[in-house]
């Protein structure tokens, strides 16, 4: 009886883990997947409400309706008031988008001429 | 000393003391108000639908939306306490909210956008504006 030598190959743990791949799925070829993850900061310009003056509204009335949707000091309010007064408009507050429109329609339901704008 | 119209107690509650006329003026605006925002052909509508963002073509309708019901739910709570003898907090800035919608609304629809239009106005609109006027200064006194 003749004794053959087949040489085995020593399979290392990673071998074998590949080659149990393989048998598994029955994959000729492994496919290696690479994941690259960038992040990209980006820098947002603001968003302003702007209101407007118009030739009717009380003075009062515009300081109580800045304090009340705001939450602003009376002589913030105020400030804010103789801005709009006179220079036209104002821009009363300034921020992220969603929030800018949001206080837009509030402003607006109080009875003010209200617009929003990307601050330049 | 003009009288005062409207009066925070000290329990917080606001007293409107208001008689038959002026309670009729403010029905008759909060009335006009809650039509206008329903009625597309109502000359106050175009006032109470102004853009948000003029920068788009056309609104977010879910704002445009959430503006109406809000000036619709102000009106109505307006309407439904007018003959109140006493206002909380909330119905007090809906009173408040409605008279200014309604003064704005009164004066753009006779064009007065400016002060030289409201100085040449017709002597029943001026009235109106006034009336609308002396409310809004006594209610802001007290809000």
């Amino acid at each position: 009886m003749t004794h053959a030598f087949i040489p085995v190959p020593i399979l290392g743990h990673w071998n074998m883990v590949k080659l149990s791949r393989r048998l598994a799925t029955g994959a000729d070829v492994e496919v290696e997947e690479v994941v690259t993850t960038r992040t990209t900061t980006e820098t947002k310009r603001p968003w302003n409400v702007v209101v407007w003056d118009d030739p009717v509204t009380p003075m009062s009335v515009v300081v109580v309706i800045f304090k009340k949707i705001f939450g602003y000091s009376n002589n913030k309010s105020t400030h804010l008031m103789l801005t709009v007064h006179h220079e036209g408009r104002a821009v009363v507050w300034s921020g992220e988008r969603e929030r800018a429109e949001g206080y837009c329609v509030k402003v607006q339901v109080a009875g003010l001429q209200c617009t929003v704008e990307e601050a330049a | 000393m003009a009288p005062r119209i409207f009066i925070r107690r000290r329990d917080g509650r606001i007293e409107v003391r208001l008689n038959d006329a002026g309670r009729t003026v403010v029905r008759d605006a909060v009335r006009r108000v809650v039509a206008a925002e329903n009625d597309v052909n109502d000359e106050w509508h175009a006032t109470l639908n102004g853009p948000i963002d003029p920068s788009r073509d056309q609104d977010d309708p879910l704002l445009t939306l959430a503006r109406q019901h809000d000036v619709s739910s102000n009106a109505e709570l307006a309407l439904m306490t007018v003959d109140e003898p006493f206002l909380n907090d909330g119905e007090a800035w809906a009173w408040l909210s409605t008279l200014q919608v309604a003064l704005r609304a009164t004066a753009y629809s006779h064009g007065l956008v400016n002060h030289e239009r409201v100085g040449a106005a017709d002597a029943g609109v001026r009235g109106e504006i006034e009336m609308l006027q002396l409310l809004l200064f006594a209610i802001a006194d007290v809000v």
